[in-house]
């Protein structure tokens, strides 16, 4: 059985908001060191990674691997039922046909118990190889979503261009033009505002707006997120958690 | 988890765009390096490049081919090619031009002078560096293209609806066996690749000559035959996109909104941006296309299969109910992620409904046949004989048209094989045959010239629509079928329980060539085919049917399990004037004379328009070229009809106003215009029809070049047209230009407001099939033909053909 107690519903609520964007139903495979998912949006142009580390949850027991095979608009619906400060526990038996959602007030006198019917996905696991990235950008993951969403008015792709001096993102649409460049910089006092650049060689990537818009749905989940590049493959977009990760991997656009 | 097939290494690549999979079904490793480090984009050059290169050769081989067969010794040729034929594979796989020179078996006559010639070209090709050989080619090219032309031009002045000459199949033979490159095959009996038949579009596409074509479509349907016989029928169907027989009514052609809403969730797009894209590629499956190619999917989905696209493309066709759109989506979304290269172009046009590759399905016959009777040679290893493929192509031609559906054909021609098929696949009731056609002609002395020392019979030419009613007593099915072999049963209830009073009691089944014809049972007078066309389509109830109909019958094709195709017309008459009955207002004879003289048709085409005829059909009374012909335009019925004796009236000039963007060729310019009267009294231009034909392409660009310089955002106050979006031109103009136009009929519309005032019917005036015929630069705007003459004109010939009759009709349902 699978029994999982975070402090706050507040982080699962925020990776379900995250993900429901791209994927409409997926597994969310429990084991013994953790809960993780994986699943590509309808378009296969996308891919998102989620990590929740077994030590990230205040109490955490699963006997045995279980594939939970969830709806994430149906989860969102029952996420709702409970305040972001409740206490959040998954629960699930041995083969079972429904997820148990239990949220307990700060008080600990409001219990409430939602069990979500699980459906059968049937769904590939795709290997990520380890690649070796070119360059790793750490940036406010505010200022990320910032940029993209200026963007988004002005075309349908973005082209993050990073070199030893900086990172460009530009775009280029019918009604003109746009770029955004950040310098390294080193905040002492705010480490997390901080953007910085690891580069073993220069490298650009042209990408669909509308999906990172998509990933910057977990801007919440993180001050800080790393965008990893590499010429030719897809870009890896990571919000880092407190113990786990959100990932989200993207093709790039090919030139014509 | 899914292992993934056992592909060849071509297609597992594609399956690992960036990732692997876990289960160790790895490509080696050294293509997987190159593709994850860089070389995805530098990849794809190489094979644009690649493909190219295989063209280049291709013209190479064809041109060898055509040079060899300009020499003198037919027999020679023949054997020449069936070596070739027989080693193609040899050519194939490895690769090597010089291998088509094979020389001819020992056996062969060969005159030595020629074998010698052969022997030096060989060595001068083997020896000549790259550069020369260009040259050669080209050279060569430009013999092929005028032999070429020559081919192409005999073939206009035959009748382009004949089967392929003998001459012409000795010239396709080699090409299509050559034509073919390895890249395309698969390996045996597992399913056809998508890719595969795409390929082959590719190339049918870039040719406009025919013979290429067929010989392009007949190689990829003799490779389907020899890999994959089970999906033979299925390839044929995508070939000619259609779905299953035409009687069935499945369809495809969805609307380009759909499509696009697929395209755009499919590879992240904005529906503003390829709305875009369409408007200047004029075609959706470029969009589609570059799209995809443009945003490549994380992971590849498995190749797309014929098989599996086929079966997709019904799975639409069928949804309907609700949210069947956002089914649709999800069906088209889950085959455009697996597309690669050109097959989100090929796949969108299909589910367009349109393929547009200059492939009309006659091409696709004569490509089945060639395909059958080579495979079928190659079965028994022997070369296939042009005689034997023209003759199968007309069995097939003759087969297809007296049973249009592929689904029995081809199932018989694997079986069977293609030269039994006359055997194993005839006439059946309830399977609608393809109605013989006739020809039209401008004058009697035309008809008596070419029936001069015949017998031939006039019958009246009703103006109502084409039914082939089917019935066979012992299931109890009747059927009646459309000109286009759709089924009518639905649309004519009246009809189907009609049948027992017609019938006599030794009639047990039958098929009818029939006119229906809308009846008006209170006078017992043929109303027009202007009041036909207001009966409900669908979901007839026959009590509540407004326009009656009786079925004027004037053929014969099938009585009591025998096929009459072959009897002459006035025994199939007699028979169908002994096994039927007329009933008054239901079914009739048509009524006909077996006239001679010019002064004699003159009288009975006058009689048959007072009798609210369209005019007269000719016939062939007696003797072979008496037989029935199915899908023909045969010059065995001729139609006389009135309008083509005394011209198509006067013309009317027209003020543009508007037009509509254009598609496919007339991407870039406008593809149609918004035409409107003048109303002097008002000062109003008034619409009166739309109009699209009669441009050629200079005239088209030029219109565009003028035209858009008068654009305007609104219409002006000044214009009077209907305000719904439907039917709203996309772009209005500022009144300038007069044109001259030509139209079949005047019929009232409620769309257009053309001297609706002076008519005050509460409906406007609209040409039926009006025609471009010149721009009128000597008339100004106000000049243009007045709602008045409009008026004029229609009433004028409402009084002459009796539309009256059916206006007032429709006016009173």
């Amino acid at each position: 059985m699978l029994e999982g107690k975070l402090e706050q519903a507040s982080l699962f609520k925020k990776i379900v908001d995250a993900v429901k964007e791209l994927v409409q139903d997926c597994n969310f495979d429990c084991s013994d060191s953790g809960i993780a998912l994986q699943a590509m949006d309808t378009s296969h142009v996308s891919l998102v990674s989620l990590l929740l580390n077994a030590d990230g949850f205040s109490e955490y027991r699963c006997d045995r691997n279980i594939a939970l095979g969830l709806n994430l608009t149906s989860l969102t619906k029952i996420l709702r039922c409970g305040n972001n400060e409740d206490m959040l526990t998954l629960e699930a038996q041995e083969n079972p046909d429904s997820l148990t959602v239990r949220f307990e007030n700060t008080q600990q006198d409001r219990m409430s118990e939602y069990a979500l019917k699980l459906m059968d996905i049937d769904q590939e696991h795709l290997g990520i190889p380890e690649t070796e990235y070119a360059a790793t950008i750490t940036l406010p993951s505010a200022e990320f979503q910032r940029i993209c969403r200026d963007m988004s008015a002005i075309s349908e792709s973005i082209t993050i261009e990073c070199t030893k001096a900086g990172v460009k993102f530009s775009c280029e649409g019918d009604i003109g033009n746009g770029s955004v460049t950040l310098k390294p910089s080193a905040s002492a006092d705010h480490p997390e505002a901080a953007t910085k650049i690891e580069l073993s060689e220069p490298v650009s990537l042209t990408l669909s707006t509308k999906y990172l818009l998509n990933f910057c749905k977990a801007t919440g989940l993180s001050p800080s997120v790393s965008l990893k590049l590499a010429d030719e493959n897809p870009i890896l977009v990571e919000y880092p958690l407190a113990s786990g990760h959100l990932r989200f991997y993207l093709a790039p656009k090919l030139d014509e | 988890m899914n292992m993934a097939p056992p592909l060849h290494s071509g297609q597992q690549q594609s399956l690992n765009r960036f990732f692997t999979r876990p289960d160790g079904s790895k490509p080696p490793s050294k293509r997987q390096a190159t593709l994850f480090s860089s070389a995805g984009r530098s990849k794809k050059t190489a094979a644009i490049i690649d493909d190219s290169d295989s063209t280049i050769k291709l013209n190479g081989d064809d041109v060898e081919v055509k040079t060899e067969l300009n020499a003198d010794e037919v027999e020679d040729k023949a054997i020449d090619k069936t070596s070739q034929l027989s080693t193609s594979d040899d050519i194939k796989s490895e690769g090597d031009l010089d291998q088509m020179f094979i020389p001819s078996p020992p056996s062969s006559p060969v005159s030595t002078q020629e074998e010698e010639k052969m022997k030096k070209r060989r060595r001068s090709r083997s020896a000549s560096p790259t550069s020369d050989r260009k040259k050669q080619i080209k050279q060569e090219k430009s013999m092929k293209e005028e032999a070429e032309a020559v081919a192409s031009s005999d073939e206009d002045v035959l009748d382009k609806s004949s089967a392929l000459s003998e001459e012409e199949i000795i010239q396709e033979l080699p090409l299509a066996k050559i034509a073919f490159d390895n890249d395309s095959s698969w390996p045996r009996n597992s399913p056809v690749p998508y890719a595969a038949l795409c390929a082959t579009f590719e190339k049918i596409e870039a040719t406009t000559k025919r013979l290429e074509i067929i010989s392009y479509c007949s190689a990829f349907l003799f490779q389907v035959l020899d890999l994959s016989p089970s999906s033979f029928l299925t390839v044929v169907y995508l070939f000619i996109n259609r779905l299953g027989p035409d009687y069935e009514g499945v369809e495809i052609g969805l609307g380009e909104a759909i499509l696009m809403k697929a395209i755009g969730e499919c590879t992240g797009r904005s529906l503003a941006q390829i709305r875009a894209d369409y408007r200047t590629t004029g075609d959706l499956g470029t969009v589609a296309r570059d799209s995809r190619n443009n945003q490549p999917t994380m992971f590849k989905p498995k190749p797309l299969t014929a098989d599996g696209v086929f079966k997709n493309l019904k799975e639409i066709a069928k949804i309907t109910g609700s949210q069947s759109q956002a089914k649709k989506v999800g069906i088209i979304n889950k085959m455009l992620a697996a597309c690669q290269g050109n097959e989100a172009k090929y796949l969108v046009r299909s589910l367009e409904g349109k393929l547009r590759i200059h492939l009309a399905e006659k091409t696709v016959l004569s490509a089945i046949a060639q395909a059958a009777v080579s495979f079928e040679a190659k079965k028994t290893n022997k070369r296939p004989d042009p005689a034997n493929i023209v003759k199968a192509e007309e069995i097939l031609r003759a087969v297809y048209s007296e049973m249009p559906t592929y689904d029995l054909i081809i199932p018989a021609i694997i079986k069977d094989g293609i030269m039994k098929l006359r055997e194993s696949c005839q006439l059946t009731p309830c399977v609608p045959l393809k109605p013989m056609l006739a020809k039209p002609t401008k004058s009697i002395t035309e008809v008596l010239d070419r029936f001069s020392d015949q017998k031939f019979t006039c019958e009246y030419k009703y103006d109502g629509e084409r039914a082939q009613i089917h019935y066979v007593a012992e299931t109890g099915t009747t059927r009646v079928y459309s000109r286009n072999s759709e089924d009518m049963s639905a649309k004519y209830p009246d009809i189907v329980s009609a049948i027992p009073r017609f019938i006599t009691e030794q009639t047990t089944s039958f098929v009818l060539d029939c006119e229906a014809v809308a009846w008006d049972r209170e006078t017992n007078r043929i109303l027009p085919f202007q009041v036909l066309s207001t009966r409900k389509r669908k979901d007839v109830q026959e009590g509540s049917i407004k326009v009656r109909v009786c079925v004027f019958a004037f053929d014969l094709l099938y009585l009591n399990g025998r096929a009459l195709l072959r009897t002459s017309l006035s025994e199939r008459r007699e028979l169908l004037h002994s096994h039927f009955q007329e009933v008054e207002g239901e079914f009739s004879f048509a009524v006909y004379r077996d006239g001679s003289n010019v002064d004699e048709i003159q009288e009975f085409l006058d009689q048959s328009v007072k009798d609210s005829c369209e005019g007269l059909m000719v016939k062939m009374l007696d003797g072979e070229e008496s037989g029935y012909e199915p899908s023909k335009r045969s010059r065995n019925w001729l139609k006389l009809k009135k309008d083509y004796l005394t011209g198509v009236g006067d013309s009317l000039d027209l003020v543009v106003i508007g037009a509509f963007y254009g598609r496919g060729k007339r991407t870039n310019w406008y593809g149609a215009f918004l035409l409107a009267c003048y109303n002097p009294d008002t000062q109003e231009y008034e619409t009166i029809c739309k109009i699209g034909t009669g441009f050629s392409e200079e005239i088209l660009e030029s219109l565009h070049q003028s035209l858009s310089k008068t654009v305007i955002d609104q219409p002006r106050s000044y214009y009077s047209y209907a305000q719904s979006t439907a039917t709203a031109p996309d772009v209005w103009f500022e009144p300038t230009m007069v044109w001259e136009v030509l139209a079949a009929d005047l019929s009232l519309s409620p769309v257009y407001k053309a001297a609706l005032s002076e008519l005050g019917r509460g409906k406007g005036v609209s040409l039926r099939f009006p025609r471009f015929i010149r721009i009128r630069d000597d008339k100004a705007v106000e000049q243009a033909t007045s709602s008045e003459q409009v008026s004029e004109f229609y009433l004028a010939q409402a009084s002459a053909g009796g539309n009256q009759a059916a206006d007032e009709f429709a006016e009173d349902y």
